[in-house]
């Protein structure tokens, strides 16, 4: 476990999933400080703000009232100061289009949003621990979306 | 005529004509040339007699004073003197014409002027006779002698004028062997070259008879093929139009006035007079591109509209072709068709088309939005059952636990509707992009999708070897994944799956009944188990979309697996069928395209 707790940072306007999440990570024990912004121009303006630090991970939904996820991963990619965060796409959609515009577009993988609370302790245990540097080196299309072993 | 490659009757004809003209020229010049050797003959015998007629003269006139001389030494009457006397004129006349006579000929010059002397000295003679004949002068000895060298003179002028008459009666003869030796030759030549030509002008004749056939049988055809073309021209609503350029005239067909709104030949057409026809909108186009015809030779499809008398306006498409004939002479050949009744139902299909794009979006979305925003509410619904911990659960009633767990069922089949629907929506709305794969691999992917249920089911899946096509990757591994589960999810109890897939190759004719015939070849791939079969007389309605054989409770299922499979191999142009027989087992065969 690092020493540092973890910032993880979740963009999501739905209510019921941000308590979903918030309780997830309260359950798995790793140290992580857990933030939430409610749409996309509050994203942008958390992470833009100086002020705030940056997060390790970011956990982004598509579908976002103002900005939606997908303009906001451009944004990011586009910035020097942001491009490096590790983002996980948390999304209802497994479309293929979503999932091969996000990976094209530089998200670090693809999370669909499960139905069952003890899937997501699992997905977000998963994420947490992956070694960042070896998955992003090995990122293809075929690992990009998250299945549980 | 065979002898001369491409020879066409014209031609031939031409060549018979310039021979049978030649050999009749040919003839007539050797008739010309005989006739004129005739005269020359003819001349040639009246010159010999006249030489003849004339030396005889000269003999005559010579014994004319010879007789009158003789008669006057003998009765010394001067009356027979004057014979004597004129005969020496007479003479003198004779040898002119003689010597005109014989101007072209300088032996018989000689001859004449040896005959000449020869007489000269005969009247000396005839002189010394008289004058020692007369009494006063009279010498017997001296006559005796003239008169006997008179006698011997006049046998040499006998014998000159005998051999000037042998030499030209000898040239005479040799001129007419000459003569009679062409003549006798020249009849055989003349009558078989006459022949010759007889029979060139024959041939000729039998040529031109069987041209002017041709000729009518060609015409006959013209006939039928130009009646043809102008019924053609009214069913199928096009017309034909010519304009040659050098003399600026201008043909219509009947139909190109009919299609104009007119009766045919109801106006002479110039070139404005179409151009009138035509729409105000579209008339500065189609006149710049009668000019590029003229330049660019020819023309590709105009589209325009005209305005009938009537106002009616008709569309029509139009094409165009320069020609150059043999003389060198430009002709503009047109089409034209009127495509009205193509191009408004093209409109017609046009707003369809847009109708069915609309809602064909429409059902997108909305079958996007169904099952895409239907999930989320779901997803919570199932995510907070899931977070009803047992400990919650241990103080609830019995039947409380029983509705919940109800509730999580119902949730879970709701589920998986959802993602089937979400699936057979998007085997028609995504992309189709076909790449070259390998089916066997594709069937792998499918079988470690499956494996689980295939550990689970101890099941056995042999397959051939089956091609590389061009197909749509995820959507055949589906394909595969659906039908394999079919088979392992209605296998028969207690006896393990079986599935055995076989790939051969097809030809379309032989499946003319379903598979598309602009394609020869298709891969049959047939997936055959051993499980519990269903009744054939559903081997068409279970691939409709929803359609169940079997209760939800025994085997769950939303009934969309198999449409998805249908419509998978409908998106590569394939065919599916299904068979079986109950409790023996099942057969889907798939034709996939080359």
């Amino acid at each position: 476990m690092q020493k540092n707790a973890l910032n993880i940072l979740l963009a999501d306007d739905d209510e019921d999933d941000r308590l979903f999440f918030k309780d997830a990570f309260e359950e798995i024990k790793i140290q992580t400080k857990v933030q939430f912004v409610h749409d996309g121009m509050q994203l942008m303006d958390h992470l833009l703000d100086p002020e705030n630090k940056l997060p390790d991970i970011l956990f982004l939904d598509l579908n976002m009232p103002k900005k939606t996820g997908k303009e906001c991963l451009i944004e990011i990619k586009k910035s020097d100061r942001l491009k490096n965060i590790i983002i996980a796409i948390y999304s209802t959609s497994s479309s293929e289009e979503d999932i091969e515009d996000t990976f094209v577009q530089g998200a670090n993988i693809y999370i669909k949003k499960p139905s069952d609370f003890n899937t997501l302790k699992k997905i977000i245990n998963e994420v947490v621990t992956v070694n960042w540097h070896y998955h992003t080196s090995g990122l293809n299309r075929d690992n990009f979306l998250l299945r549980l072993k | 005529m065979k002898w001369i490659p491409n020879f066409n009757s014209s031609n031939s004809l031409r060549v018979i004509f310039v021979i049978a003209v030649f050999i009749l020229l040919f003839l007539s010049s050797i008739a010309y040339k005989h006739n004129q050797d005739l005269n020359e003959s003819s001349k040639l015998a009246m010159h010999t007699y006249e030489i003849n007629i004339q030396l005889e003269r000269l003999m005559s006139a010579i014994k004319d004073a010879e007789t009158g001389q003789r008669g006057y030494i003998i009765t010394r009457n001067n009356r027979f003197l004057t014979p004597y006397l004129y005969s020496r004129d007479k003479v003198n006349a004779s040898f002119v014409t003689l010597k005109k006579l014989t101007v072209d000929n300088a032996v018989q010059q000689k001859n004449l002027e040896n005959l000449f002397k020869l007489i000269i000295q005969r009247f000396v003679s005839f002189e010394n006779c008289l004058k020692y004949s007369d009494p006063k002068t009279y010498d017997k000895r001296k006559l005796d002698n003239h008169m006997f060298g008179g006698r011997i003179l006049m046998e040499n002028i006998r014998f000159q004028v005998d051999k000037m008459n042998d030499i030209e009666r000898k040239y005479l003869k040799k001129r007419l062997e000459i003569y009679d030796q062409e003549i006798s030759l020249s009849p055989v030549f003349s009558i078989s070259l006459f022949l010759t030509a007889l029979l060139f002008i024959l041939l000729a004749y039998r040529q031109i008879s069987r041209d002017f056939q041709r000729l009518k049988l060609f015409n006959k055809q013209l006939l039928i093929s130009g009646g043809l073309m102008a019924e053609s021209e009214i069913i199928g609503k096009f017309s034909t139009w010519q304009w040659e350029l050098d003399s600026h005239k201008i043909t219509y067909s009947d139909n190109q006035y009919r299609l104009l709104g007119v009766t045919p030949n109801s106006f002479v057409p110039v070139i404005e007079t179409f151009l009138d026809f035509v729409h105000p909108d579209d008339r500065a186009a189609v006149s710049e591109s009668m000019d590029k015809i003229i330049e660019k030779k020819n023309l590709p499809f105009i589209y325009y509209k005209i305005v009938r008398p009537n106002n009616e306006i008709r569309y029509f498409k139009s094409t165009g072709k320069l020609l150059t004939d043999q003389q060198g002479s430009k002709i503009l050949l047109g089409i034209n068709f009127d495509i009205t009744d193509e191009h408004l139902l093209n409109i017609e299909l046009q707003e369809r088309n847009r109708e069915l794009e609309k809602s064909n979006k429409e059902l997108a979305s909305f079958n996007h939005v169904a099952s895409h925003d239907l999930q989320e509410p779901l997803r919570k619904i199932q995510t907070f059952i899931s977070r009803v911990s047992e400990a919650d659960k241990a103080v609830m009633s019995e039947s409380g636990r029983d509705y919940i767990s109800k509730i999580a069922v119902s949730a879970k089949r709701m589920r998986v509707l959802i993602d089937d629907l979400l699936l057979f929506s998007r085997t028609n709305t995504t992309k189709k992009e076909f790449i070259k794969s390998n089916l066997n691999e594709l069937l792998q992917n499918a079988e470690s999708e499956l494996a689980e249920v295939i550990h689970e089911n101890k099941a056995v899946i042999k397959a051939s070897k089956m091609p590389k096509l061009e197909v749509i990757p995820y959507q055949i591994e589906q394909l595969f994944i659906n039908l394999i589960g079919n088979s392992l999810k209605y296998n028969k109890a207690g006896v393990p799956p079986e599935i055995s897939i076989e790939s051969e190759k097809v030809l379309s004719s032989d499946y003319p009944e379903f598979l598309e015939q602009s394609v020869k070849k298709f891969h049959k791939i047939t997936f055959t188990d051993n499980g519990m079969g269903f009744d054939p007389q559903f081997k068409e309605t279970i691939f409709i979309l929803f359609q169940r054989l079997h209760s939800k409770t025994d085997y769950p299922g939303t009934g969309i697996g198999l449409a998805i499979c249908k419509k998978i191999v409908e998106n590569h142009k394939g065919h599916i069928l299904a068979d079986s027989t109950p409790n023996v087992g099942s057969v889907f065969t798939v034709f996939l395209p080359e």
